[in-house]
């Protein structure tokens, strides 16, 4: 680090003491220039910053430190044991870590964190390895920081409806500790079987439900956040809303560029007196996107609707087997919740849009296993595109939902042109897409391709006046393409957020953020220094 | 008097908070001034007035999304929304009469920056979980934006949500997109009376851990209630059930079962719920008491009828409670804020307390917002200084001296 | 999942279904969740997901095996709960045999496991042995403390999991017809461990198919499946079984089933198509057993079970691994312990293994005690009158950590249909 010495954050003596030539966004571009460069993991054109040497040669001596902090039976240094590590869920990346650690307890995270802190080493956090965008990637010389071993209910208090969990704690593992009392959580993204909270917290998660009962950061109440410096603060709890500052609504979501979760209280909702799902068939994906935006503007907020189309339907039915139409374009699950008579009202409204929208079939859930049976076929979706494509990209990005039939559209142009099939499953109740681009990595030239096909779908999402990402996190993945969305003068400001929790960068550097920078740099004003005339505006 | 400067457009701001940096001369930010009396008074040196910054730019109903400058009255944005049949979900709260001013006289800018939401907090959420997008100026005269126009969006730190009760101590918002709601078809309120602190908490517990989707939660003790439209004089317990009418009727008596141990119920219908809980939101029964210090607690929903009963007995207040329990109106005898005491009390359930209206005297006096601990004090005035390095903006609304 | 196998070594057949297998994981970690190794022990390399990526890595390099891959590819139960919750269809199974025999080839493993294991694989599989083993056990049991401080604590875990007494062995060779008229014929595995430990349970299978006119025959010459001596990587002693069961079965004259009480057993009769396809002598006929095989509550569910008279109870069902994700037989045995009469109750997390996995309660203690006290809890916790398993290493296993009955599904299936009140229960009454 440079300018160690600084304030991160800047302040009024730095800037008066700087000058124009030193703005923000020059400073970002310059710094990583010197230190982005093409990292050692194969299959990819991803820059990712440099290793510090230093660090590297010390790697010894910070195996034994680490031992000493968390035990050497959680500390894993060796490099053919460190290689189930080297990604995520996001195989087309990889990279060994310096050094995997398991710690179990918050006072050990602290400490390791605090280590690296006082040491300058990188920390990658990881919770079960399952981004789509490879926030956890690792890095040659950072620290992959497992919280696996955080997997205890700390406090289950339906009373308050909520509860305390460690981040560690499977999605569906926080239902499944309080079904019996008649709750659940509520976000459920697809592989809630096996994402973390924690996770979850780092993404801002959302799932097939979100359309009605919101995403992680309208269902957290509070967590507990381990600072790179080692410090514990509490945000929020039993309570809504913050005294202060909301920080609790930037640590979700933050991909854990800002802190460490080590415990999080989430809000349990009581499970609905009913809940159906309808599967409807339709003969084009236009004619389905319709039947969303009537059901819609008819006031009816669905508990989810999603849509999937012919590849992805013949996939997961080949998983689940619980008989999706398989002669249809687009298929749509509609899940209505509530009491009886509200599922009963909703279903005769949903039933009339869809008919007015050209449905071809439509079925709807008898019994509570066969609407979990449904929702099955969905959930697995993704993996089970594995069943008619050796790989795939999945992309996340979000649209105004009118805008459906045009990029649907668009993407089998893109399709054509770049020569890779895609399947579609999305949440089409908020217009979050994720079209899986499938390829076959051991073919020469296929990943770059469905990167580039990739790209240029999420530059589609953006044109359309949506976003590179609705629920899987920008990671690595959309990190290049930042730029798209933001300005300099944006993501100067993200960073300059990132320079408050975490001044040396130490944090998951690489993710998010197309550029590195240096927080003393970030700090510094971008004026003259001199006086300047107040402009002129109209004056009382 | 500090001067005045009217900005007419996102670049009037940026030029704005461009020479108070260069002369070092403090901004406070302004939209209608309808709650420039909640927080620490700021004494800056120039006032940047943004009430004419105003309309609404974007608004697609089927998309459930609108889009306006901070200084639309809130008054354009709810009546526009009421014609397509939706409204802001959080149900946003109108203190302004609490403070001795007109009703409905807020704006766009002033509700996201005091994040005040009303009863359908606890199942809507909070101003925060509506706020999709924003354009705002930071300290450093720089425009910028974050988040966008759809619900799914993870694209970068979620500022929007950060500006949600910033009180305008991080930046000058320009524009932000909201999320919109269907607006329910009807509503009924379910009534329990006689209830004591410690049966309210477990009645509204039982109503909102049931499947009834309540979607409003209050309790208010015999002095207070009657002082709610249409409520007896006794201590009584409050839950709104909205949505399509089958169904309000049918969670009407799936709720009568639920509240059977707490005793018989009473049910008020459309027209005198709807006016009920306004005044709910609006802390109706401590209108018209402009010397009376006021607190504005949030704490674990179970604990809040008891602390709301052992605080007025201590101080000889007057309370109810929101947002099924965790959310209490504390109306002091007098001018006296008495923050020890209320802060000492909140401590054993957690959570935080405002305190929400007093005189300039004892605002300045008093840490009108919950002081924060270690290292997390710390935290906030480093994200603070990330927006606002020289502390232009609002400086001591929230924590003195920032 | 991106492969990098050399043209050359695809020639192997091996490794070409190696390189198939993992083609079809596409790494979403879905399978991490239900794994009973990684819910203990929070590290990737202990979960499925890490677990192909250790052989993977191996096998592309062509490496020996070392201790990094040895400890986490041993420490797999083999429970295949991966399996059930695989999406794509990573067939986890066989990937992991091919690892087993790649360790077992390649890797020199210290003198104290290499004698633990020549004994398992030498004593277990053969039925005299097994029962002179265990008479000596018993009088073994006080110096188990001795081994396990001699660094020979999988013989330890042998010693405390032998049963007290050996019941005497059973006779029940040739051919069990029914009274009535005959409606169909089955063979009946008769196994290794299982009719040394429990031999009352085939002989309630055996009353239980005679009352529905079920001929059953027990041929001369059948032994282990093989299960044992493949899950430790001895694949050229498993393919000798299964050659011998295949002759075996073929003098049973015409079947139509090969029913199995064991389920254990059961997945690997299955699997003898694959086991013996590189053998041409063998193929065809493996295959052809392997699809007559079925569980014995598979074929149940599809007769008509004798009205039940039965004593009814609250019965928790234990689902073994080897029937619920190895052969995917889940709703049968639920269904006919309802149909007899029998409150089925399931326990919390009824994908997680016992911790019996064949051997592996005695190769990793540790672990399989974990599990067993996470099961026997969540049994436990439902209060019920006996617990029912369907495979005989789930019993043992079970029966060790708790006071209540354990007992099989065909038991209790027997019992409520006019048989005689299984032992365990008879002797917890008592």
């Amino acid at each position: 680090m440079g300018d160690a010495g600084a304030r991160p954050h800047g302040g009024p003596q730095e800037s008066t003491a700087a000058t124009a030539e030193e703005s923000a966004e020059e400073s970002a571009e310059e710094s990583a220039q010197q230190r982005m460069h093409d990292g050692s993991h194969d299959g990819s054109r991803l820059v990712m910053p440099a290793p510090d040497a230093a660090v590297l040669a010390r790697r010894d001596q910070i195996v034994a430190d680490l031992a000493r902090l968390v035990g050497a039976d959680s500390v894993i240094a060796h490099e053919r044991a460190m290689r189930p590590y080297e990604s995520d869920a996001l195989t087309a990346h990889r990279q060994l870590p310096l050094v995997v650690v398991l710690p179990a307890t918050t006072d050990e995270v602290a400490a390791v964190l605090k280590y690296c802190h006082d040491n300058a080493i990188r920390v990658v956090p990881r919770g079960a390895g399952t981004s789509l965008s490879g926030g956890a990637l690792p890095l040659a010389d950072a620290v992959l920081l497992g919280m696996a071993k955080f997997t205890r209910i700390r406090e289950i208090d339906t009373a308050n409806r909520c509860a305390v969990v460690e981040p560690g704690v499977t999605n569906l593992g926080i239902t499944k500790a309080v079904e019996h009392l008649g709750f659940y959580y509520a976000p459920d993204p697809s592989s809630q079987i096996a994402c973390t909270i924690g996770g979850n917290v780092a993404e801002n998660s959302g799932g097939v439900h979100c359309l009605k009962y919101g995403l992680t950061t309208n269902n957290v109440l509070g967590v507990e956040l381990a600072l790179i410096t080692g410090e514990i603060v509490r945000l929020g709890g039993k309570h809504l809303d913050a005294g202060g500052l909301d920080l609790l609504s930037v640590i979700i979501g933050s991909e854990g560029l800002l802190g460490v979760v080590t415990e999080v209280t989430v809000r349990l909702l009581k499970k609905p007196d009913t809940a159906r799902a309808v599967l409807v068939g339709f003969p084009t994906s236009e004619s389905a996107g319709d039947c969303v935006a009537q059901i819609i503007a008819a006031g009816i907020i669905p508990a989810g609707i999603e849509m999937m189309d012919k590849d992805a339907i013949a996939a997961a039915e080949a998983f689940v087997n619980v008989g999706y139409p398989l002669d249809v374009e687009a298929l749509l699950i509609i899940e209505l919740d509530g009491p009886e008579a509200e599922c009963a009202h909703l279903l005769d409204a949903v039933t009339a849009h869809a008919q007015a929208c050209g449905a071809t079939t439509l079925r709807v859930s008898q019994s509570e296993e066969e609407r979990l049976g449904f929702w099955a076929g969905r959930k697995a979706a993704f993996p089970a595109v594995g069943r008619i494509s050796p790989d795939y990209l999945c992309m996340d990005g979000t649209i105004p939902r009118r805008q459906l039939p045009f990029v649907l559209a668009r993407m089998r142009e893109l399709s054509h042109r770049h020569g890779l099939r895609v399947a579609n499953v999305f949440h089409a109740g908020d217009g979050n897409l994720h079209p899986l681009i499938r390829y076959d990595a051991n073919a020469p030239g296929e990943l770059e391709a469905a990167e580039a096909f990739g790209a240029d779908i999420l530059r589609l999402c953006v044109e359309v006046g949506g976003v590179l990402t609705g629920e899987h996190g920008v990671g690595i993945e959309k990190r290049d393409l930042m730029p798209e969305m933001f300005d300099a003068v944006d993501l100067a400001q993200q960073l300059r957020l990132k320079c408050a929790f975490d001044d040396q960068n130490l944090l998951n550097p690489g993710k998010v953020f197309p550029t590195l920078h240096r927080c003393a740099e970030m700090g510094r004003m971008h004026v003259s220094g001199g006086a300047l005339p107040f402009p002129d505006l109209p004056r009382f | 008097m500090p001067q005045t400067l009217l900005a007419r457009d996102p670049q009037d701001v940026v030029d704005a908070v461009t020479a108070a940096g260069a002369n070092g001369r403090t901004l406070e930010i302004r939209g209608t001034g309808s709650l420039t009396a909640l927080g620490r008074p700021v004494v800056a040196d120039t006032v940047l007035d943004l009430s004419a910054l105003s309309g609404i730019t974007l608004y697609e109903p089927e998309e459930l999304v609108l889009s306006a400058r901070c200084g639309t009255p809130r008054r354009d944005i709810e009546d526009m929304l009421a014609q397509s049949g939706q409204m802001l979900a959080f149900e946003p709260a109108d203190l302004a009469p609490l403070f001795g001013g007109a009703a409905r006289a807020g704006s766009l800018g002033g509700l996201v920056a005091t994040n005040l939401a009303g009863p359908r907090r606890i199942s809507a959420g909070a101003v925060r979980d509506h706020t999709l997008g924003l354009k705002a100026v930071s300290g450093r005269g720089e425009l910028f934006k974050s988040g966008g126009r759809v619900v799914k969006n993870v694209t970068g730190y979620d500022l929007p949500r950060l500006f949600a009760g910033a009180f305008g101590t991080l930046g000058v918002a320009t524009e932000i997109t909201l999320k919109v709601l269907p607006r329910p078809e009807t509503q009924e309120t379910v009534r329990l009376e006689g209830l004591s602190p410690e049966a309210a908490a477990a009645a509204m517990s039982a109503a909102l851990g049931s499947s009834c989707e309540v979607s409003g939660a209050a309790y208010a003790p015999a002095p207070v209630a009657a002082r709610l439209p249409g409520c007896p004089d006794t201590a009584t317990v409050l839950l709104r059930l909205e949505g399509f009418g089958p169904s309000v009727r049918a969670r009407r008596d799936m709720l009568a079962r639920v509240l059977i141990p707490f005793g018989p119920c009473t049910v008020m219908r459309e027209t005198p719920s709807a006016a009920l809980w306004s005044a709910v939101r609006d802390v109706a029964p401590f209108v018209g008491t402009p010397e009376r210090a006021l607190w504005r607690l949030s704490t674990a929903p179970m604990a809040g009828p008891a602390l709301a009963a052992r605080l007025c007995a201590t101080l000889d207040a007057e309370a109810f409670c929101d947002w099924g329990g965790g959310l209490i109106w504390l109306a002091l005898p007098g001018p006296r804020s008495e923050a020890d005491t209320v802060r000492t009390a909140l401590a054993a359930s957690g959570g935080h307390a405002t305190l929400l209206r007093a005189t300039a005297e004892e605002r300045a006096r008093t840490a009108v917002f919950q002081p924060l601990d270690e290292p997390l004090a710390a935290l906030t005035a480093r994200v603070k200084s990330s927006f606002d390095p020289a502390g232009l903006l609002n400086r001591g609304r929230m924590h003195e001296g920032w | 999942m991106q492969t990098h196998f050399s043209p050359a070594q695809l020639l192997d057949p091996r490794l070409a279904e190696v390189d198939r297998i993992l083609r079809a994981c596409v790494h979403c970690g879905f399978c991490t969740a239900t794994c009973p190794t990684y819910v203990l022990k929070g590290d990737e390399r202990d979960s499925p997901r890490g677990r192909i990526y250790l052989i993977k890595d191996m096998l592309e390099n062509g490496r020996p095996a070392t201790a990094e891959e040895v400890g986490p590819i041993d420490r797999c139960l083999s429970c295949l709960s991966c399996t059930s919750t695989c999406p794509s269809g990573v067939d986890y199974m066989h990937l992991v045999d091919h690892a087993r025999a790649h360790i077992e080839e390649t890797y020199a493993r210290p003198r104290s496991e290499r004698l633990v294991r020549a004994l398992i694989a030498r004593v277990l599989p053969y039925p005299r042995r097994f029962r002179l083993a265990l008479k000596a056990a018993a009088l073994g049991r006080p110096f188990a403390g001795l081994l396990e401080r001699a660094g020979l604590a999988p013989l330890a875990a042998m010693l405390r999991l032998a049963p007290h007494k050996v019941p005497p062995a059973a006779r029940d060779g040739g051919v069990h017809a029914p009274a009535g008229p005959r409606k169909a014929r089955v063979a009946l595995l008769a196994g290794c461990a299982q009719q040394v430990l429990q031999p009352a349970i085939d002989a309630a299978a055996i009353r239980l198919l005679n009352r529905m006119g079920v001929e059953v025959v027990r041929v001369a010459g059948q032994g282990c499946c093989g299960a044992l001596p493949h899950h430790m990587g001895r694949s050229e002693e498993a393919r000798a079984f299964a050659r011998a069961n295949v002759r075996a079965f073929e003098t049973a004259g015409p079947l139509d089933a090969l029913l199995v009480t064991a389920s254990g057993c059961g997945t690997t009769l299955k699997d003898y198509g694959h086991m013996l396809a590189g053998d041409p002598t063998f193929a065809g006929r493996a295959a052809a057993l392997a699809g007559k095989v079925r569980d014995i509550t598979e074929f149940l569910a599809a007769q008509d079970l004798p009205a039940a008279h039965g004593p009814g109870g609250r019965v928790a069902y234990h689902s073994a691994c080897s029937l619920q994700h190895g052969q995917k037989v889940k709703s049968p045995p639920v269904a006919l312990l309802r149909q007899a009469g029998f409150e089925v109750v399931e326990p919390f997390d009824p994908h997680l293994c016992c911790g019996s996995a064949g051997t592996y309660n005695m190769l990793q203690s540790e672990l399989a005690d974990a599990l067993k006290t996470r099961k026997v809890d969540t049994l436990e916790a439902l209060r019920p009158q006996m617990i029912a398993a369907g495979n005989i290493g789930c019993l043992t296993q079970i029966a060790s950590g708790t006071a209540l009955p354990v007992v099989h599904t065909v038991e209790l299936l027997d019992w409520a249909t006019g048989g005689p009140r299984p032992g365990a229960l008879a002797e917890a009454a008592a």
